[in-house]
């Protein structure tokens, strides 16, 4: 089965007055797809995503969304999801309304949206409580319906906006649980996250981006074979790190303490493991190592590090 | 999904939203309650103050004046000797009237100024009257002819209009004055509450700006709309219980329902209602936070033009009434209020109308265009410069 384009983004830019938010940027994403646009505050991922929705016009690039073999350059609502980080929904009417509302004005039938809904909630162990006005549910509830408003008329493009903030971690791995299986379904995503570790869970593919440009496009494997190759050690003392030795230390990327007695190294790709230990053998009052490769969120800081630089 | 489907369906959500007919219910159960209290209350008021009040003359008070005086008062006489006594009373239990009398002229003692005072000036003066009249032996029917009006015959090219036409034409300005009032608070909830509660991105991704806003205008509208034609159906059974109480026949009433008239108020009370929705959600898509913009006043702008409009009535010919029956922001109530004071031609009604439906066109693009700049692009409110500029555009 051959994977068609449902979006391509060609040479995006926009400036905001004196500032690039975002620039030239280009990326594609297949169906299918669960596409994960990292980046820093301010890096110009919300300001992507709202261009790619028709909310504020890019400056120059090219956007085609391909949907069922008809092309445009605007997304038609009814095929997709928004949950945007900044989120609010009607605290004073009853959930039900409010879901077959949003539901219906991207175009879905009241009635269908009303048992679509029901499904959901019932899912969520809400059924129960749909008459009632959302403010009565607590905050993590609240964060679960408006995941349902968003994606409730089974939209084959969804653009999850910071999924995961505000959730504790158990809700965090339902949430990842959702839109695994709504993938599954056959609805490609698009969402923008700061939790690399949860990111790294469900994204096939990821485009890291810092100060409106483009630092890595590509799929998780190849990020890790690009950068992930590097030894990483935590290193723990039995008094205060002895941070003027570490800077004498040959082939160190990165130094980042963890409180006063630990600190954790990155090496330069390429270095031996051998050798490391080797020279952390001259060190005094190690109390443990500790060696690990590279993970997404790792990469990420070290990306932006460098490009900050 | 087309745009008058999107439109009608954020429509009917702020029509559900805003409208609920147990609050209208209840809102002319608590209206007839109070209305209740104030009729009945008045009645009580005004049965106690019926009631004669005392008025104390000495002896030798003229008894002719004391007959005159009895018609409005509980008239007592005490002999002059307890004058004094009678003074200090008033001070010490601050109660009591002493008329007395002072050459040509009267006296009245009391602790403040009696609630019968314009009667017992009015007794006085028919008193006086009396006596200049009978100085000079003027009859009473010589005093009619005297006082008579000039006989006028009055004959003009214009008749006025009926009355119950003028009664519709203020029915429709006060159902406006109404609706306008619900619109202000209501479109501070749609748009500003909604950005205060973080939806509109969520909506703006799914519709375009004009088709949101025009949802908002023609959802809360109708929302005006039903209040107005709830207490419309209570106002006319009201003035049927009136009608009957009064002993006036169904026509008397049917004289006040006449259908052109009804036809022409109401597309102009329609149309002045839509366009002040837009007025309203232009301002309240520039304010972000009503409690911290210096904006919100310009929401009360509304009242001032719908009472401006009914200084037609003062003369209907005039400048100024010429003025305000064309100027849009007016003329909703002005214009009718014209048709029913003076003769117009069907093209000035025509004209007006226009007019006012290319303004409402104007406005809704305007309160869109604010909404889409001033939330999703910069975050901010917009300064008056670029709302002239929008509207320039637009």
């Amino acid at each position: 089965m051959t994977s068609t384009t449902i979006l391509q983004v060609s040479s995006l830019s926009k400036t905001f007055k004196n500032v690039q938010a975002v620039q030239n940027i280009s990326f594609s994403l297949q169906q299918g797809d669960i596409f994960a646009f990292l980046g820093p505050n301010g890096a110009g991922k919300t300001t992507t995503l709202r261009i790619l929705l028709d909310i504020i016009k890019a400056d120059s690039g090219t956007i085609k969304w391909d949907f069922d073999s008809n092309e445009s350059a605007f997304p038609p609502s009814s095929q997709i999801g928004y949950l945007p980080e900044e989120r609010g929904l009607y605290t004073d009417q009853p959930i039900i309304r409010s879901l077959v509302y949003l539901a219906s004005i991207r175009g879905m039938e009241p009635s269908k949206a009303r048992k679509s809904a029901f499904e959901w909630l019932e899912r969520l162990d809400l059924a129960d409580r749909a008459k009632e006005k959302l403010q009565a549910l607590s905050k993590g509830n609240q964060q679960k319906i408006q995941f349902v408003a968003s994606i409730l008329h089974k939209p084959a493009f969804a653009i999850l906006d910071e999924p995961f903030s505000g959730l504790d971690p158990l809700n965090q791995e339902k949430f990842i649980e959702y839109i695994r299986e709504l993938n599954e379904q056959g609805t490609t995503i698009l969402l923008s996250s700061h939790q690399m570790s949860l990111v790294e869970k469900i994204a096939h593919r990821v485009f890291l981006i810092n100060q409106g440009k483009e630092l890595f496009n590509g799929s998780l494997m190849d990020i890790y074979k690009s950068f992930g190759q590097q030894h990483i050690l935590d290193i723990s003392f039995a008094s205060e790190v002895p941070h003027e030795k570490f800077r004498l230390l040959p082939n160190v990327e990165n130094l980042s303490p963890v409180g006063t007695q630990q600190v954790m190294v990155t090496f330069n790709p390429g270095t031996e493991l051998k050798e490391i230990l080797g020279n952390l053998s001259m060190m005094e009052g190690i109390t443990n190592i500790k060696s690990h490769n590279s993970s997404l969120h790792d990469i990420f800081l070290n990306m932006v590090k460098a490009h900050q630089q | 999904m087309n745009y008058y489907k999107q439109v009608l369906t954020v429509a009917l959500w702020e029509y559900r939203r805003f409208f609920k007919i147990k609050n209208e219910l209840l809102g002319i159960v608590i209206m007839l309650i109070v209305f209740s209290l104030s009729y009945f209350g008045g009645k009580y008021a005004t049965s106690k103050t019926s009631e004669k009040q005392q008025l104390t003359v000495l002896k030798d008070f003229n008894p002719q004046l004391i007959e005159i005086l009895s018609n409005a008062f509980e008239v007592e006489t005490i002999p002059n000797d307890e004058m004094d006594e009678y003074l200090s009373r008033i001070a010490t239990q601050k109660q009591g009237i002493l008329l007395l009398q002072d050459g040509d002229g009267f006296v009245i003692h009391s602790w403040k100024k009696p609630k019968r005072f314009k009667d017992l000036q009015e007794n006085l003066k028919v008193y006086c009257q009396k006596e200049a009249m009978a100085k000079i032996n003027l009859s009473a029917q010589d005093l009619e002819n005297v006082m008579r009006p000039a006989n006028l015959k009055e004959v003009y090219l214009y008749e006025t209009s009926t009355r119950g036409r003028s009664v519709l034409a203020f029915f429709f300005a006060g159902l406006m004055i109404m609706a306008v009032f619900l619109s202000f608070a209501y479109q501070f909830t749609a748009i500003t509450g909604e950005k205060q509660l973080k939806i509109t991105e969520q909506i703006i991704s799914a519709i375009k700006p004009q088709a949101w806003m025009d949802g908002k205008i023609i959802g809360i509208t109708l929302t005006g709309l039903s209040s107005m034609l709830t207490y419309s159906i209570i106002g006319t059974l009201g003035g049927m219980l009136f009608f009957q109480f009064t002993g006036a026949s169904v026509s008397d009433i049917l004289n006040y329902l006449y259908l052109p008239s009804i036809l022409l108020f109401f597309a102009f009370t329609l149309m002045g209602v839509m366009l002040w929705n837009a007025f309203l959600a232009a301002i309240a898509s520039m304010i972000t936070d009503p409690n911290n913009s210096g904006k919100s006043g310009v929401m009360l702008l509304p009242l001032v033009f719908v009472f401006s409009s009914f200084l037609v009535m003062r003369d209907p010919d005039d400048g100024v009434s010429v003025f305000l029956s064309w100027f849009p922001l007016t003329s909703a109530t002005a214009m009718p209020m014209r048709w029913v004071a003076t003769e117009l031609a069907w093209w000035e009604l025509a004209g007006s109308f226009v007019l006012l439906a290319a303004t409402f066109y104007l406005l809704r693009k305007l309160a869109a265009k604010i909404f889409h700049v001033s939330v999703l692009i910069s975050g901010k409110e917009p300064t008056w410069r670029e709302v002239i500029k929008l509207a320039r555009e637009s």
